[in-house]
C-alpha cells in the first residue's frame, strides 16, 4: 500500500513538473467517496455495508467504474476502461458484509485479491446508501428509467408503479426484452389483468414481500428470494384464489440499471475523471436459451428502450 | 382412523432415521396438536396450501415437510400474526385436524442421506460410496447434463452458472438450500458440476462465475427447491411407509412454482 502511495506521489510530482499552469493535486478514492456523502439527500452512516471492500483510499482515480457486483469479469472490463475506482452494488467478495475471514487460504480469494493489487484498483461497496438517496431510491430511478417508467414512479415514492393496463405475462415479457433476462421466472396466471405493481428490486424477504403482494397492487416484481419463503407465500396466495403475480427477474438483473443511474449521478459531481457503467451479463442460462455467455458489456452510451 | 397419535408417529419416524439429533434443529411441530389422532401421512417437499389440499384429498392429516409450511425458516410465526393467508392456512389445518410436523435434519443426517438417495433413485445414478452426494459420471457435457436433470426431475426453469460445452464426469449434489461456505467448499473440491436446489446469487453464484472467469472449469445448476427435494421426499415417503404400517403413507408431487414466459 505505501508503494503504491508513493508511486501516486510521483506521479503528481511528474504532473506539477510537466504542467504547472494546471497544478491541481490528482484526485483519490478518499475525496471521491467524500464528495458522495453529500450528494444522496440523506445524511451518510456508518452502521450497513458500505465500505472499501479492497484497496488503499489514498489511491489515485483514473477512472470510475460502476458495477451492479464486483465480479471478476467486472473488474477485467473495468481494467480494459481504464477505471481503477470500482463502485458496486453487490459484493467483491461473495457475501453481503464481503466478510473474508474464513477466506484468507481460499484460492479464488487470493487470486482476486493480487489482481485487484495488481491494478491499483479499489472496490468500494455502495448498496445501502444508494437505496437511501432521497426522494427516491438510486436504484428505484435506474431501473425505472431502464424500464421507460420514470414518469410512472409514485409521488412521495412509495415502491408501486401505476402501469398502463397489461397482463401478467406481457409484462414479464416487456421485462425480459428491456432487460435481457433469459431466465426470469413467474408465478401466477399469465392471463393476469395487470395495471399497479410494486417493485422491489434485488432480494426481498418474505417481510417485507407479504405486505407488498397484499397491497393494492396486481403483482410484485422481485430480483431474488428463496423458494420457500417469499416465493412459496406468493403461490399460497395463488392457491387461496388471489388474483396476484410475482416476478422473479434475477438479482443483478433486477438492479443493474441503478448503476448506470450512479454513474449519471456520479458525473454530476466528479467531473476530473470518466465515469462508466460496466454491465453485468445475466448469471444464468436455461434448457430454452443454453448460451455461454460471460463477461460484460461496457457501456459507452446509454442504450434506452 | 389409527388410535396413533400424531406425536407417536413422529418420534417413530424420527428414531428410525437413526439420526443424532441436531443441538439447533429445524425439526418441530410447526402446526397442529399433536395428540391428534392420525388418519394417513403426506410427505412433500414444502408444506405449501396446494400440498396441504393435496393431502387432505388424499385422507392424510399428518404432514412431513421438508421446508417451512409458513414460509421462514423455524417458521416464525409472530410477525404474521395478523396475515390473512397465514390465518387462512392456519384454519385449513386446524378444519382438517392436521399436524405439520418439519423433517429435514433427521433426513439428511440418516445413513444414507434419504433427499440425496432419493435423486440418485430418480436419476438412476450410482453415488459413490461413502457419499451419498457424489456421482461420478459417463463423460457427458454441462448441457447434456441440464437436460437429463430437467427431463427426469421435471425441472423446467433450472438455471445454469457455466460453459454448456463444459466436460462433466464428476458431480456434487447440494439439494434444498446451499449455505455460503459449503459451497464454496464443494465448487473448489475435485468435482466439474455442483447441483443445488437453491443459493443466493450475490454468494456461491457468484464465486462460480468468479471461477469461470479465472479458466477454472466448473458449472453450477440450479435445480430450484421443489425440483430438487421432491424426488428425496418420494424417497422419505416410500421409507416411512416401511416404519408405520398402520396408516396410509402418501407422497404428494410439488411442480415447480413457476413459469418462464
Amino acid at each position: 500500500m505505501a508503494e503504491l502511495t508513493r508511486r501516486g506521489a510521483v506521479t503528481a510530482g511528474l504532473a506539477l513538473a510537466a504542467a504547472p499552469a494546471k497544478a491541481a493535486a490528482p484526485l483519490t478514492v478518499s475525496q471521491v467517496l467524500e464528495r458522495m456523502h453529500g450528494q444522496t439527500g440523506a445524511p451518510w452512516f456508518e452502521r450497513g455495508v458500505d465500505r472499501i471492500i479492497a484497496g488503499d483510499p489514498g489511491t489515485p482515480v483514473t477512472g470510475i467504474a460502476t458495477t451492479m457486483m464486483c465480479t471478476f469479469d467486472a473488474l477485467k472490463a473495468a481494467v480494459a476502461a481504464r477505471c481503477n475506482l470500482v463502485i458496486t452494488h453487490e459484493p467483491t467478495f461473495w457475501s453481503h458484509p464481503d466478510t473474508v475471514t474464513r477466506l484468507q487460504d481460499d484460492p479464488l480469494y487470493r487470486t482476486k485479491l493480487a489482481y485487484m493489487k495488481a491494478h491499483n484498483l479499489v472496490s468500494f461497496h455502495f448498496h445501502d446508501h444508494w437505496h437511501g438517496k432521497k426522494p427516491v431510491d438510486g436504484i428505484h430511478q435506474g431501473m425505472a428509467d431502464r424500464m421507460g417508467w420514470s414518469g410512472y414512479i409514485t409521488e412521495p415514492y412509495d415502491r408501486h408503479i401505476n402501469l398502463p393496463p397489461t397482463t401478467l405475462g406481457a409484462l414479464a415479457r416487456e421485462f425480459q426484452r428491456k432487460l435481457d433476462d433469459r431466465t426470469l421466472r413467474v408465478v401466477g396466471d399469465p392471463a393476469l389483468p395487470v395495471k399497479r405493481i410494486a417493485v422491489s428490486w434485488g432480494n426481498c424477504s418474505l417481510i417485507p414481500g407479504a405486505p407488498y403482494l397484499n397491497s393494492d397492487c396486481d403483482a410484485l416484481v422481485i430480483g431474488e428470494e428463496q423458494d420457500w419463503d417469499l416465493i412459496a407465500y406468493a403461490q399460497d396466495l395463488v392457491t387461496a384464489g388471489r388474483r396476484k403475480g410475482l416476478i422473479i427477474l434475477g438479482h443483478v438483473l433486477s438492479e443493474q440499471w441503478g448503476m448506470d443511474y450512479a454513474a449519471t449521478w456520479l458525473r454530476g459531481f466528479v467531473p476530473e475523471v470518466p465515469v462508466k457503467f460496466i454491465r453485468i451479463i445475466e448469471p444464468y442460462w436455461n434448457l430454452r436459451k443454453p448460451v455461454f455467455e460471460i463477461g460484460t458489456r461496457l457501456l459507452q452510451t446509454r442504450v434506452l428502450p | 382412523m389409527s388410535d396413533l397419535t400424531a406425536l407417536q408417529l413422529i418420534q417413530r419416524v424420527v428414531a428410525g432415521t437413526g439420526a443424532a439429533g441436531r443441538p439447533h434443529t429445524v425439526d418441530h411441530v410447526s402446526a397442529g396438536d399433536p395428540t391428534q389422532a392420525v388418519t394417513g401421512i403426506a410427505a412433500m417437499s414444502q408444506a405449501t396450501l396446494e400440498g396441504l389440499q393435496k393431502a387432505a384429498r388424499a385422507g392424510a392429516n399428518l404432514v412431513f415437510t421438508y421446508d417451512p409450511a409458513f414460509w421462514e425458516s423455524g417458521d416464525n410465526l409472530n410477525r404474521l400474526e395478523t396475515d390473512a393467508l397465514f390465518l387462512e392456512k392456519r384454519d385449513f389445518i386446524r378444519a382438517h385436524n392436521m399436524v405439520v410436523f418439519n423433517l429435514q435434519d433427521h433426513l439428511r443426517d440418516s445413513m444414507p442421506d434419504k433427499i440425496a438417495a432419493g435423486l440418485a433413485r430418480a436419476l438412476g445414478w450410482q453415488a459413490e460410496a461413502g457419499n451419498a452426494n457424489l456421482f461420478r459420471r459417463p463423460a457427458t457435457t454441462l448441457l447434456a447434463l441440464a437436460q437429463e436433470l430437467g427431463a427426469k426431475l421435471d425441472a423446467k426453469t433450472l438455471r445454469v452458472v457455466g460453459d454448456p460445452r463444459l466436460p462433466v464426469s464428476a458431480v456434487a449434489t447440494s439439494l434444498g438450500n446451499t449455505a455460503q461456505m459449503p459451497g464454496i467448499a464443494l465448487l473448489n473440491s475435485p468435482i466439474d458440476v455442483l447441483v443445488c436446489g437453491y443459493t443466493h446469487e450475490w454468494e456461491v453464484v457468484e464465486y462460480c462465475q468468479d471461477m469461470v472467469a479465472v479458466g477454472l472449469k466448473k458449472g453450477l445448476v440450479l435445480l430450484g427447491e421443489n425440483a430438487s427435494l421432491n424426488a428425496g421426499m418420494k424417497y422419505a415417503a416410500d421409507w416411512i411407509g416401511t416404519v408405520v404400517t398402520e396408516v396410509p403413507v402418501t407422497f404428494v408431487a410439488l411442480p415447480e412454482p413457476y413459469w418462464n414466459p
